[in-house]
């Protein structure tokens, strides 16, 4: 059988004021007709150069060497008009953030239409045809109505099946799929995949998966090459690789995905819990899809008690609410009801005035998702740090503080050479660490982490995760940790609350969740991991409504 | 050899086109410079007195008594345009930086506040924005008196709104970011998070504006000259001169309009660069 596309020791090159410098080396790989391949590796290892250089999408002075064969036709040999119609016909690409790649003015339907109406000369009312059939082929509902809709109606999952939609139009043999489900909550990854995997059987695809997740890739995938440092260490037959893989760099790989720490043992029971929420309930006012005022139930009357030094995991879905929760508790949001108190005091209504705002900062602290958007650009890290300092301790000598800018370095494990250097020059773990340091600068008891480690690698989040049990111990900080990923819960927490819909579905310890869930919905986000022998499977669950972070509580009747 | 020859060859493109920025940000400064030089000294350099009648012939054409000529009360145009730098620089300057000052301080009390306090800032704003420019400088004349004052005010009051609306809305999205909520979580003060935070985030937005109503200063206190709002006759600025040399134009005798012109085109352009390069700067800082 030839391959559909071989790649044959291709060698990337960026250019560098010093002569150009090599990002991959010799990339090797081919597919099949029919056949997934997964290339996995951390965000730098040139996993997405390798796929962008078979789609003609390198940044501009990018050199390569090597072959790209499509069809057994080496793409060097190619008019530039002969390479363009190869490209637009016989590759699809999927990308990670699908709304960055749609004109939030236009239309689903102007997208889907556009490229049948200018590259393919098809008529107006036959493209619109077939873009409904292509819409229906993902899996997409009323096909009519969303190609009305514009992307910021829709939820991230459905905008992906728009993508692939898309890619589909002019009936590719291969897709290239980079890193399509890292946006995307563990359900929707799973619907997503599981589309694909209705596609390559009823399509014969080819498929080409990028993804830092390697049992995702194993389960979804025939062969997969592990990436590191621009070099292919591996490749593997996805049903052996947990028994076949040797290289070093695979098994960290899979031990980071996989490996399941023993839970901590839950602190003693303790009188006087640190946070107490109580009956939270907030709602949103926004504009419905006819134009009038709709009300989004958000938190639903969430109670929660956290121990001194305990640390809490709240599960759930994006629109859960478990963001609003954790908003509320720190005054970024007013609760509309409920009672909120932490370490004794009442904080059920967002501090006034810098005096009460600056007091609250002093016990509860918070480490955002993105740490490239929660740290301010222009800063340094020892500006950033400092400023932290400073507004607990106005009157210290700059000694003092450079000193404790210093310990708190240490504390996270960051090198002291990187103090003048912007968020921008660091890694994302390196971004994370500032965070966690500037969060810890006030000696907070309470530490609230939304979603933290999400945007990060699997490598990465091991570390970081490491690091705040670490910090956890050292330092009897309490833990509320804000996640979608059940399996982070299980490094760190030892209480979980499983939420949906603004509501809590189950709470209990990590241990009972995690190995004995009860209600209907927890079992729904185990299953959804990828693991070994796992297949993506379609659910509805209502969850593919149109609004992105606020979702209403009467989209399914309880 | 200019620096992008220098950097011309096998470097690649971005390389070579930063260079070639650089070039013309230095080119941009010398000419500033210059400009401000002659606007400081322009009254000990001129070769005659400026308001000198007949110093020469009328409508006289260049020559090397008169370099630029002479204009249509045989007044040398050299002469009046070293004196009339002063005016012409220095007043856009200062209508560029208060309408600066005072919109970025309106946008941001807007931005922070929100609510009502925006949305009257915002009506206020409109309503400045109805009123043409001139018409204020009518009302500053009858408040202040003829003279430089009152247009640079009127123009000062008539800016504010441009630099407003736009840096109101860099602001809103500056302020909706997670770092802003971050720093609220860490207790740091409001007033730090403005000046620290904020108006830094400003600077790439706000010079671009800067550079951009300089030239629109420059142009619409000509005209207000022109109006004799402005400054008085026979006091020259560039202007005012451009705008009285039009009968010469059509007389084919052009030196009265063209020499000032030129000197409007190329202050404008340094500006312009100037202002660019900034913008420039601090979004590196940034990314």
């Amino acid at each position: 059988m030839t391959p559909v596309l071989e790649i044959d020791a291709l060698d990337i090159f960026a250019p560098d004021p010093g002569g150009p410098r090599q990002l991959v080396f010799g990339s090797t790989l081919s597919i099949g007709k029919g056949e997934a391949v997964g290339l996995v590796g951390e965000s730098g290892s040139g996993k997405t150069l390798t796929v962008r250089a078979v789609a003609g999408l390198l940044p501009d002075g990018f050199t390569t060497r090597g072959m790209i064969r499509i069809d057994g036709e080496d793409i060097a040999d190619l008019s530039p008009r002969a390479l363009r119609d190869l490209r637009a016909h016989r590759l699809g690409m999927i990308f990670q953030t699908p709304r960055a790649h749609l004109n939030p003015l236009r239309t689903i339907g102007d997208f889907m239409t556009e490229a049948l109406v200018h590259v393919a000369d098809v008529r107006q009312q036959d493209a619109e045809r077939r873009a409904r059939e292509l819409l229906d082929e993902v899996g997409i509902t009323d096909p009519g109505r969303r190609m009305r809709q514009h992307p910021a109606e829709l939820s991230g999952g459905l905008l992906q099946r728009v993508m692939i939609a898309a890619a589909l139009a002019m009936d590719p043999e291969i897709l290239l799929a980079d890193e399509i489900t890292t946006a995307l909550d563990v359900t929707t990854q799973e619907e997503v995949m599981a589309v694909i995997a209705d596609l390559r059987r009823h399509r014969e695809l080819s498929l080409l998966f990028i993804t830092h997740d390697l049992a995702l890739a194993g389960a979804v995938c025939d062969r997969v090459n592990v990436m590191q440092h621009g070099r292919i260490v591996e490749t593997l037959a996805a049903a052996t690789m947990r028994r076949d893989a040797k290289d070093e760099y695979t098994k960290i790989l899979m031990s980071a995905a996989l490996d399941e720490a023993p839970p901590i043992a839950a602190a003693a029971d303790v009188v006087q819990p640190i946070l107490r929420i109580e009956d939270l309930h907030k709602t949103y006012r926004v504009r419905g899809a006819d134009g009038r005022r709709e009300e989004l139930v958000a938190v639903d009357g969430v109670s929660i008690q956290l121990a001194p030094g305990g640390s809490l995991g709240i599960v759930g879905e994006s629109g859960s609410g478990k963001s609003t929760t954790a908003r509320i508790l720190l005054g970024l949001e007013r609760a509309d009801a409920g009672t909120l108190s932490v370490d004794g005091h009442d904080w059920s209504r967002p501090a006034r005035g810098g005096r009460e705002r600056r007091r609250r900062a002093k016990i509860a602290q918070m480490v955002f998702q993105d740490p490239y958007q929660s740290l301010d650009r222009r800063q340094t890290v020892g500006q950033c740090l400092a400023e932290a300092i400073r507004v607990h301790r106005p009157k210290d000598s700059r000694d003092a503080v450079t000193a404790r800018v210093l310990e708190l370095m240490g504390q996270v494990r960051l090198d002291e050479a990187l103090l003048g250097t912007r968020p921008r020059a660091l890694s994302g773990g390196q971004r994370q660490r500032v965070a966690i340091a500037r969060a810890l600068a006030a000696d907070p008891v309470l530490l609230v982490l939304d979603e933290a480690v999400s945007a990060l690698d699997v490598t990465t989040q091991v570390e970081i995760l490491t690091l705040l049990d670490a910090i956890r111990r050292e330092t009897g900080v309490a833990l509320l940790m804000i996640t979608h990923d059940l399996t982070v819960i299980r490094r760190l927490c030892d209480q979980v609350v499983v939420m949906r819909q603004g509501r809590i579905e189950e709470r209990g310890t990590a241990a009972d969740i995690l190995d004995a869930p009860q209600a209907e919905y927890t079992r729904l986000l185990l299953d959804s991991i990828p693991r070994e022998g796992w297949q993506p499977r379609r659910r509805r669950l209502g969850r593919t409504q149109s609004l992105p972070t606020v979702t209403r509580s009467t989209i399914i009747p309880e | 050899m200019s620096v992008a020859q220098i950097a011309g060859g096998t470097t690649p493109a971005v390389a070579r086109r930063a260079a070639k920025r650089d070039w013309l940000v230095l080119t941009a400064l010398v000419v500033f410079g210059l400009v401000v030089i002659i606007a400081i000294i322009g009254p000990w350099i001129a070769p005659y007195d400026p308001d000198q009648l007949y110093a020469g012939p009328i409508n006289g054409a260049s020559s090397l008594v008169h370099p630029f000529g002479t204009d249509d009360l045989g007044r040398d145009i050299l002469s009046r345009v070293l004196v009339g730098a002063g005016a012409s620089v220095f007043a856009p300057i200062v209508v560029v930086v208060l309408s600066t000052l005072l919109g970025v301080a309106v946008a941001v009390t807007g931005a922070w506040f929100g609510g009502w306090v925006s949305g009257g800032i915002a009506r206020i704003i409109d309503v400045i924005f109805a009123i043409p420019g001139l018409v204020i400088a009518v009302l500053a004349v009858a408040v202040f008196g003829k003279g430089l004052a009152a247009p640079i005010v009127a123009l000062s009051i008539a800016y504010i709104p441009i630099v407003a609306r736009l840096s109101q809305t860099a602001a809103s999205r500056e302020l909706g970011k997670p770092y802003m909520a971050a720093l609220r979580v860490q207790g740091v003060s409001s007033l730090a998070i403005c000046f620290r935070h904020l108006v830094p985030a400003l600077i790439p937005i706000v010079a671009a504006q800067m550079a951009i109503g300089f030239g629109y200063a420059m142009l619409d206190l000509a005209a207000i000259s022109f109006l004799g709002l402005g400054q008085q006759p026979p006091a020259p600025d560039w202007g005012s001169m451009i705008a009285n040399g039009q009968a010469g134009i059509l007389a084919g005798a052009p030196e009265q309009s063209v020499f000032p012109a030129i000197f409007v085109v190329v202050t404008v352009l340094a500006v312009g660069a100037l202002g660019g390069r900034v913008t420039v700067w601090a979004e590196e800082k940034e990314r």
